[in-house]
């Protein structure tokens, strides 16, 4: 199985996933998150500090040495933004300076460095400088001539600073490090959070700055736990998952931020949350609100489900609790009434029982499931088969709904759209407490699509009622969306990094998450990237759920609690 | 207990000392390190070195107390007390090592606590007696704070009760040191196989379970030395136990290929 995968991603059609192969041993020689992405066409091998560019046509040793110089020139720090200004728009000097540093960087990595790799190095060009800043100046004095191996690829000085940092080094390249903060401080105080969709930051939309750069600044930040000294963000956050209740939601970043404590509950028909905006690396205080909204029933057509006791079967055994149970042949303790009737019986000479323990059994449900359905406009398009891809979701939320409650589990199914920030809509179909009864599938039947999906938001409230209606100590959140559609300043990148976080937000609280798609066409690829390749599903009829539910449930369980 | 040689343990810091300090005064020890990184080997390295039994108790969540104190069995008319693992220990005076001791349930880490502290006492409820500890009796629980979560903490007040040893993946020469003992490979595939661990490492994508650790190395080692070329070995050995995700997998295999040397060519 593990040849065949390799194998499928090396002959892939598509040069991002042949190229995404390298991700690890880029992330691996560098020391952090790197992705790798192909580079324009005729493009020599370049780097923006968080995505690797390399030629999608070259031979793969030469992909993995460009590759190792590129990852290594990050992991030394020749890229940093004190170098990169002083290169900027001055490429003869960017190339002296590679053709020394390439060699430094190299050799400082050298023990990580594949075999092959090696052979790159000059030791005796790697020897005449010790740091980035002496490269710098060997390059600055022209002493150096010989260009870079074309292995090596480019430093492309203007792609690696932010977009402030670019302008300011091209207007003025000699500016001292005081003079560029000022202005970065400037430019941070006047840019009032503007909120439409033509606000997209330069950074984001230069064509250099790929997947990577926003998985690799999320993976940064919400990695928690994993490394043992743990960063500064690692201390931070790992304080916050203390059980402390509630303190979760206080935004790592910013201290001062509100708590879903201080909401009262009276004001739960329209609360409001933050957003995470990756942009500025912090959160957008009381930025949505949500509103939850009954339907009118008298609208719906009463939905008939078939029941599907295919999909009960691997949900059963989920999320069951320990609960002590009497006259067993084995346990902790003697039961001692049992014990009592088997001596009585044998003395008496009549059939004794040998079952005479106490044992400690999971047997009780205590699980609690909130699905959260997507009904903006994009799920009205086709599914095939004369299904629309609303009609799908919906007959796979009330199949999850009618075999969750059969068991004993706790359920209520919402569905969401957005029309901006101010109207996140959360439509109760069947709140925790509802009987699921026909008025629940009349209110399901006459959910109609429209609006957008503001997905983050959704997220949240729906994590805030699981643990605060759902009432059991294992939790899920089941989303079932067609593909991350977008809201009024919820484009692209910026909304997969908010409902990023507040996945992050709702496991770390240990409420599990998960996603169903349904239908092909759909852009998976973003969904995927958001809820892990573990939590999302795609499948065609909403009939062949029962083969992926178990796994899937099973891992977002455990998933809760637990950084994913 | 018969002597037998000493399980291999190459020690990277003080670590062996501070274990013997602590037995010497009868303080409990928690090991605290990722999963394969020779918590389990280092115990039974002290184990042997001291001289006293072990006994192991791998913890899991239905781990109950009544399953490390023992219970009453019924046998005819009468009741017959079963001692547990931790009370056999504590009569023996032997090490009582608890494994994954988070995934114990919570209730079942208090009984620990008072013999964990000075007290060195086993309340037996069930039995209405409290037992001392007899000399040479050790408590070792270990520990990965990689799964450290909102659900699955030590308590602070068991952890306070602890002297605490860190242990990490040992360095690269150590690691191809243990590798050699441990297989018989030779030193160039030993080389490239903690190589190509520690880049793992380094790595840390989002979907690895867990890093290589030294167990996975060592056993994609043994693979090797059973005949298998190197690149075979660590496909079976590291990238298959390390993920089930198909984009990871093929990052690892391109990272093995990378690392590895061709054992055909």
């Amino acid at each position: 199985m593990t040849m065949l995968s390799a194998a499928i991603e090396r002959a892939s059609t598509d040069p991002a996933r042949r190229l995404g192969r390298f991700r690890l041993l880029a992330s691996g020689i560098a020391g952090r998150s790197l992705d790798v992405m192909p580079a324009a066409p005729g493009e020599r091998p370049w780097t923006d500090g968080m995505t690797v560019f390399l030629d999608d046509g070259a031979s793969a040793p030469g992909q993995v040495a460009a590759l190792a110089v590129q990852a290594s020139l990050i992991a030394a720090g020749s890229l940093e933004p004190g170098v990169a200004r002083r290169l900027a728009g001055r490429p003869t000097l960017a190339r002296r300076y590679l053709a020394v540093e390439g060699h430094r960087a190299l050799a400082a990595n050298e023990d990580l460095l594949p075999r092959p790799v090696r052979s790159l190095i000059d030791r005796h060009t790697a020897a005449r400088a010790d740091s980035p800043a002496a490269s710098l100046a060997l390059a600055l004095r022209r002493a150096v001539v010989a260009d870079p191996p074309p292995s090596f690829g480019v430093i492309i000085p203007g792609r690696l600073l932010a977009p402030s940092d670019r302008r300011q080094a091209l207007s003025a390249p000699e500016a001292g490090p005081g003079r560029w903060r000022d202005s970065v401080r400037r430019e941070h105080d006047e840019d009032a959070e503007t909120d439409g969709p033509g606000h997209v930051p330069a950074f984001f939309s230069s064509p250099g700055a790929g997947g990577g750069a926003l998985a690799w600044l999320l993976r940064r930040v919400l990695r928690l736990g994993r490394e043992p000294a743990g960063g500064p963000l690692g201390a931070a956050t790992s304080a916050t998952t203390r059980p402390a209740p509630r303190a979760g939601w206080a935004p790592p970043a910013t201290g001062a931020a509100r708590t879903l404590a201080g909401i009262p509950a009276a004001e739960r028909h329209g609360s409001t949350y933050p957003e995470w905006d990756v942009n500025r690396g912090r959160y957008r205080l009381n930025w949505c609100t949500v509103n939850e909204i009954d339907p009118r029933p008298e609208d719906g057509v009463t939905l008939v489900v078939p029941d599907e006791p295919a999909l009960r079967r691997p949900l059963a055994r989920l999320g069951l609790g320990l609960d002590r149970c009497h006259r067993r042949l084995q346990g902790d303790d003697v039961d001692i009434d049992a014990a009592v009737e088997s001596r009585v019986d044998a003395l008496a000479g009549a059939l004794h029982d040998d079952a005479v323990y106490v044992e400690s059994l999971r047997r009780r449900r205590d699980l609690a499931v909130l699905l959260l359905l997507d009904i903006s406009g994009s799920s009205a398009e086709s599914a095939g088969e004369g299904q629309t891809v609303h009609e799908r979701q919906r007959a796979a939320a009330a199949m999850l709904a009618l075999a969750l409650h059969g068991l004993g589990d706790r359920v209520a199914l919402y569905g969401f759209y957005s029309q901006g920030r101010s109207a996140v809509r959360l439509v109760r179909v069947k709140s925790f407490n509802d009987d699921l009864d026909t008025l629940v599938m009349r209110r399901l039947g006459g959910l109609v699509p429209g609006g957008y999906t503001r997905l983050g938001a959704a997220i949240r409230h729906g994590a805030f009622m699981a643990e605060d209606r759902g009432g059991t100590s294992r939790r899920l959140l089941v989303v079932l969306s067609d593909g991350l559609a977008y809201d009024h300043g919820y484009e692209g990148r910026y909304g997969e990094a908010d409902s990023r976080r507040a996945l992050a937000e709702s496991r770390r609280r240990g409420t599990g998450c998960l996603c169903l798609g349904f239908g092909a066409g759909a852009d998976l690829v973003p969904l995927r990237r958001v809820f892990g390749t573990a939590a999302h599903a795609t499948v065609a009829r909403p009939d062949q759920l029962a083969s992926v539910i178990g796994p899937l449930f099973r891992a977002a369980l455990q998933s809760a609690g637990r950084m994913a | 207990m018969t002597r037998t040689a000493r399980p291999y343990y190459v020690p990277v810091g003080n670590e062996e000392q501070v274990f013997k300090a602590a037995f010497r005064q009868g303080l409990s020890v928690m090991l605290k390190g990722p999963t394969g990184c020779g918590k389990t080997r280092f115990v039974e390295a002290m184990a042997h070195d001291l001289g006293r039994p072990l006994i192991t108790v791998a913890c899991h969540d239905d781990v109950t107390t009544a399953d490390l104190v023992g219970r009453f069995l019924l046998r005819g008319g009468d009741t017959e007390w079963v001692d547990g693992p931790l009370t056999r220990a504590v009569r023996d005076g032997a090490i009582c090592y608890l494994d994954e001791v988070v995934e114990a349930r919570q209730d079942t880490t208090v009984v620990l606590h008072p013999l964990a502290d000075h007290r060195r006492q086993l309340p037996i409820d069930r039995l209405g007696i409290t037992l001392d500890a007899a000399p040479g009796f050790c408590l070792v629980v270990s520990y990965n704070p990689g799964y450290q979560s909102v659900l699955k903490d030590l308590k602070d007040s068991t952890r306070q009760r602890m002297i605490a040893i860190e242990l990490g993946f040992p360095p690269a020469d150590v690691e191809e040191k243990i590798l050699v003992h441990e297989t018989g490979i030779g030193q160039e595939t030993a080389a490239q196989l903690v190589q190509l661990g520690r880049a793992i490492r380094r790595a840390e994508a989002a979907g690895l379970r867990e890093v290589a650790s030294t167990r996975v190395l060592i056993a994609a080692g043994r693979l090797a030395a059973g005949g298998l070329p190197p690149r075979d070995a660590a496909r079976a050995a590291v990238a298959g136990p390390l993920t089930d995700d198909p984009l990871v997998t093929a990052g690892l295999i391109e990272m093995i290929d990378v690392y590895l040397a061709d054992g055909r060519g």
